[in-house]
């Protein structure tokens, strides 16, 4: 087992793999910008070395800064936590040739992984089912019916040349193909220069459904079931659940066979979680996979009874997976995250600051990943998340409950959180039947809106025009 | 007292005697230390217990350890010296190699740009250059030293 581990990040997931590596007798290192003096991860640490100014390019995300350290400080491994340095296949490759084990899979898997196309290749040839796409130029109208006829509507029309909404239609049926082709063509042109679309279907109201997997470095993999993610605002991930309430045993013990026989093929190693979305009628499509621990690898260890990090650090010290999970993985009752952000609830403009007061929430099936805390400082940095509160409960109506309980006793005071926005989540009748998808906050905020008396505060004020009297000398 | 313990204790005299300290002292379950320079004050003993403070379990104050809460340290003389920051994180020489002469001496007269001291980092020596021209007044990391980014290399009176 290692003797000492660098922690390459910041915040609650800094704090999480400090805490599995005390647990387990390793030495830790932090590594903190100047801004993270203070901060809950430094304190708890071991050792701690400042590497560079608050910008995160060039503290956090700064290899040589980052590998100095480790190289000073001795370390036998570098554990990257997510985002930052933890899919960067190059980072990874400096730690391999600084004789320094980097937590995760191989630079090259990482790279094939990470990169859309070759990951959509690869999960095709393991007979992954994908979200499908024409991968290639769709030349004339014909040629898109053609395409859209097999693969069925809705389907998306796309500009080849670039993105950003420009060159993109929805078509939902044959009748509509030709004109909308037309129209996205010229628009792609006029954006880009380059009129070629390619196609994909498009799915109205996905489900965002990933598995997670745990591989060891000899060849042996394990899905440790899925989480659902559906409620995001702009991409972002708000609350994260497990089980999904849309997977049966079947689906779960289907597609876990092939994900293991495929990252198997693949030669991943560690932790990594592989995202779908489904579509109303149950199917699933792969999208994307992320070489990395994730945020809310919580509710997973809540149902399953598995600490995650733990298993990275044992796994990237060359146990079997046989070793760290001796049981066949179960999921028990049903857990919830709700992602505390330091912004504010309605306006989501980031909120940093002093907190002046922080009682977090306790009891049965609570927990509290953070590494806030009473007269901590938010900086303005980094990203807004401050805490995950993550609840268990037999059922899903137990762990809602109890979320609610919890969310009613967590107090911050000094910025603004999500906590309410959260409350009213927990409150709203479609969220509490489990019927959602993607597009659930788009709804949520009409809902909201539509509820608003007159009397309620109004968060636009109008611009004055300004009147400009007086008269010009000349 | 083996290898390691004693350096532990040199580098711990050679800190409180850079920053002036006068009294310290230490109980690890490993080791139990008292240390007391001629001219102890109440002053010094008051920043001993700062600093003491700061950190989690009475660890050295060695290789940033732990980030101190305390002001910068300066020394015992009262004005204001500048000081030359390491820009990086590694490791501390003050001269280009083993042997060779130091780069700069206490008393030495440095301008801006003049090479100070090297810190190598990942296998490359870095040439650390003066941000101001003025007295060399103190080397206040030693060679070998691993430092971070933002430790204190030199003292500085500028001119």
């Amino acid at each position: 087992m290692f003797r000492k581990v660098l922690i390459a990040n910041r915040g609650e997931i800094a704090l999480r793999v400090i805490s599995a590596c005390r647990e387990m007798g390793i030495r830790t290192v932090a590594v903190y910008s100047e801004a993270d003096r203070n901060s809950l991860h430094v304190r708890f640490a071991d050792e701690a070395i400042c590497i560079g100014p608050p910008k995160s390019s060039e503290s956090y995300l700064n290899v040589p800064a980052v590998i100095s350290a480790a190289e000073i400080a001795d370390v036998d491994a570098i554990h990257p936590g997510y985002g930052l340095l933890s899919e960067n296949a190059n980072f990874a490759e400096v730690c391999r040739a600084s004789n320094i084990k980097f937590i995760g899979p191989p630079p090259e898997v990482t790279r094939m992984m990470g990169e859309k196309s070759t990951a959509r290749q690869t999960m095709k040839k393991a007979k992954v089912p994908i979200l499908p796409g024409s991968d290639g130029v769709i030349a004339t109208e014909a040629e898109a019916l053609e395409w859209a006829k097999t693969v069925g509507y809705p389907v998306m029309l796309k500009a080849a040349a670039g993105g950003g909404g420009r060159g993109m239609r929805i078509c939902r049926s044959a009748a509509e193909l030709p004109a909308l082709f037309q129209q996205a063509s010229s628009e792609a042109a006029g954006a880009f220069g380059n009129g070629d679309l390619y196609m994909e279907k498009f799915i109205e109201r996905p489900r965002h459904i990933e598995f997670q997997v745990l591989a060891d470095e000899h060849g042996n993999v394990l899905s440790l079931g899925e989480r659902e993610c559906s409620i995001q605002r702009r991409h972002q991930k708000l609350i994260e659940e497990a089980p999904s309430l849309m997977v049966t045993p079947k689906l779960r013990a289907e597609l876990g066979q092939t994900i293991q026989r495929c990252m198997k093929d693949v030669g991943y190693w560690n932790a990594g979680t592989i995202e779908f979305l489904m579509d109303e009628d149950g199917k699933i499509y792969f999208i994307e996979m992320n070489t990395r621990i994730q945020v809310e690898h919580c509710v997973t260890e809540m149902v399953t009874g598995i600490d995650m990090v733990k298993a990275q650090l044992r796994i990237a010290a060359g146990e079997k997976l046989s070793e760290i999970i001796t049981k066949p993985v179960t999921v028990t009752g049903h857990a919830i995250e709700c992602r505390i952000n330091a912004e504010h609830p309605e306006k989501f403009t980031p909120s940093a600051g002093k907190i002046t007061a922080f009682n977090l929430p306790g009891g049965m099936g609570v927990r509290v990943d953070t590494a806030q805390y009473a007269e901590g400082v938010v900086p303005p940095y980094y990203d807004s998340l401050i805490a995950k509160l993550i609840c268990h409960g037999q059922d899903r109506e137990e762990a809602m409950n109890r979320m609610q309980r919890a969310l009613s006793q967590f107090v911050v005071q000094g910025i603004h959180t999500t906590i309410p926005l959260h409350q009213k989540i927990f409150e709203d009748a479609e969220f509490r039947a489990g019927k959602f998808d993607t597009k659930f906050m788009e709804r949520f905020f009409e809902r909201q809106g539509h509820k608003a008396d007159a009397t309620a505060e109004d968060h636009f004020s109008p611009m004055q025009p300004i009147r400009l009297s007086g008269t010009i000398h000349g | 007292m083996d290898q390691d313990k004693l350096e532990e204790l040199r580098e711990l005299v050679d800190f409180l005697k850079a920053n002036g300290i006068a009294e310290f002292d230490m109980e690890r379950t490993d080791l139990k230390v008292r240390i007391k320079f001629a001219g102890a004050s109440a002053a010094d003993l008051a920043l001993a217990q700062q600093l003491m403070s700061g950190s989690g379990g009475g660890n050295i104050p060695s290789l940033g350890s732990t980030p101190a809460p305390a002001a910068p340290v300066e020394t015992v003389a009262e004005e204001k010296l500048h000081q030359v920051t390491s820009p990086i994180v590694g490791t501390f020489y003050d001269s280009p190699s083993p042997g060779s002469p130091a780069f700069v001496k206490p008393g030495d007269q440095v301008d801006v740009g003049q090479i100070l001291c090297i810190v190598e980092a990942m296998k490359l020596m870095n040439e650390i250059e003066s941000d101001v021209a003025g007295e060399v007044v103190k080397r206040i990391a030693s060679t070998g030293q691993p430092v971070e980014y933002g430790q204190p290399l030199f003292a500085i009176r500028p001119r």
